[in-house]
């Protein structure tokens, strides 16, 4: 028995059942939206990257902190997330002091009042950090098992086609498990990136966090000594 | 969706298109290296058919070469036999042509009748070679084709037999330590449904307890495989077993 059977990827695709079919293709819209999500992530990271280090570059420089928020509130489209935290503190401890004739208003009070609205920009800016991580997480420990699950379908298929000979050679079923093991294939090339991002960017963002809950921490800081003047 | 639009009141994500563009070429090339690099796998190794045939086609591929060569020499030999007899119009005709031309009526005409009795003589001379040739030909084809056919019938009556003795091969049961692999040959008489009528030892193994052992496996194994074709039939069939085949 000669083999004659063309290992070629296309037919290997095109011979497979139709739940692997599926299986396939799910797995490839999947891989190409965490591909996806994988560079706008990488992206929009470096540019939060960016755009932390400028502020803390321009924070510490010892800038007017009025004319920093007038600048923030100015072209707040394009600020990163570090500005965004100052200005929502900023301007909140500014409403607290112009208040400070009518209402007795303790130093500590208006320090607590920037601080929690430091930490409401704080999480919101988190959540638009991680979005779509979840996407890659989800990707990353899934795709595998669908891919397996196409590949389990199609190795019962091609077992199938045992049943009605007598004698069972490797011939009839090699071409439909090499079928059924590319959409494992195709699931372990969707996972695999989306795991090694996923990593790479929850550490990044816990290295961002932890940068504006520092910033948060001094900033506070600076207020209190500027409220009790 | 509707408190995120809230919290974020224009916040797209950045650099959309330009991941979707990056994401495609990912796919484009993540394919590329696939069909590549599969194809590269998929080249079949050359596979090589040999049949191994029982008996007597060793002469049967030799023939086949031989037979074309028949063919050359006829010609040779008719050659041989041209030169003797041309030589002989060739002298005496040579002079001839020549005086041809001038005296024109007279010598020719002798001539024409011998050189045309030559002829005839030649071309009958050339016909009984080839007719001999043809039949010889012919002949050694007819031996051929037997010869194939013979060929055909023994590896099917080899095969038939390789089916009745891995039947009983199965039954057998091997006595232990069996020296050396030594060779029982037993006569099997057969009905034409493969029943077994008897078994008779022809040449023992030298071992009893092996020669028992296979009596035994040619009885239980009864009903034995029928040939694919019946015209292979035989009543009695010669089988030989090897304890370590």
């Amino acid at each position: 028995m000669n083999v004659t059977q063309d290992l070629d990827i296309i037919t290997l695709i095109l011979h497979a059942s139709i739940v692997v079919k599926v299986v396939m293709l799910l797995l490839l819209l999947v891989s190409f939206m965490s591909w996806m999500f994988i560079f706008q992530k990488w992206f929009s990271i470096r540019r939060a990257d960016r755009q932390t280090d400028d502020f803390e570059k321009e924070f510490w420089s010892g800038k007017d902190m009025s004319s920093l928020y007038q600048g923030a509130v100015n072209n707040r489209h394009s600020i990163g997330s570090m500005e965004r935290i100052f200005e929502a503190g900023f301007r909140e401890f500014s409403k607290l002091r112009s208040q400070k004739g009518t209402h007795q208003t303790e130093a500590s009070d208006m320090v607590d009042g920037a601080r929690r609205a430091m930490r409401a920009t704080f999480q919101r800016e988190m959540d638009f950090l991680e979005r779509h991580l979840s996407f890659l997480a989800s990707t990353g420990s899934v795709s595998p098992y669908v891919g397996l699950f196409g590949t389990v379908w199609g190795i019962m298929h091609a077992f199938r086609s045992l049943a009605n000979v007598q004698q069972a050679t490797l011939a009839q079923v090699a071409p439909g498990i090499a079928e059924a093991l590319v959409a494992t294939a195709i699931g372990l090339f969707a996972a695999i990136p989306a795991v090694v991002a996923y990593n790479r960017y929850s550490h990044d963002i816990d290295r961002l966090a932890n940068r504006f809950e520092s910033f948060m921490e001094e900033f506070s800081n600076i207020l209190h000594r500027q409220a009790v003047r | 969706m509707a408190a995120e639009a809230l919290a974020f009141p224009q916040r797209p994500e950045p650099a959309l298109l330009r991941s979707f563009i990056l994401a495609a070429l990912m796919h484009g090339v993540l394919v590329g290296i696939l069909l590549v690099g599969v194809r590269f796998q998929s080249r079949p190794p050359l596979t090589v058919e040999v049949e191994l045939w029982e008996q007597p086609p060793p002469p049967a591929p030799p023939q086949p070469e031989v037979k074309p060569e028949p063919p050359p020499p006829p010609p040779k030999a008719v050659e041989p036999e041209k030169p003797v007899v041309k030589p002989d119009i060739a002298v005496q005709k040579k002079p001839e042509p020549k005086p041809k031309p001038k005296p024109k009526a007279e010598p020719p005409k002798r001539d024409r009748d011998f050189e045309k009795r030559m002829r005839e003589q030649l071309a009958m001379e050339q016909q009984a070679v080839q007719q001999q040739d043809a039949e010889r030909r012919e002949r050694e084809l007819k031996a051929l084709i037997a010869k194939r056919e013979a060929a055909a019938r023994a590896s099917a009556l080899a095969t038939w037999t390789d089916r009745i003795r891995a039947k009983i091969r199965g039954n057998i049961i091997l006595p232990r330590d069996v020296p050396g692999n030594p060779e029982a040959v037993f006569d099997v008489a057969l009905l034409p449904t493969g029943e077994v009528l008897s078994v008779k030892q022809t040449r023992s193994s030298g071992n009893p307890a092996y020669d028992d052992a296979v009596y035994r496996a040619i009885l239980k194994s009864t009903p034995l495989p029928k040939p694919d074709n019946p015209a292979l039939f035989e009543r009695r069939l010669e089988l030989r077993f090897h304890p370590h085949d």
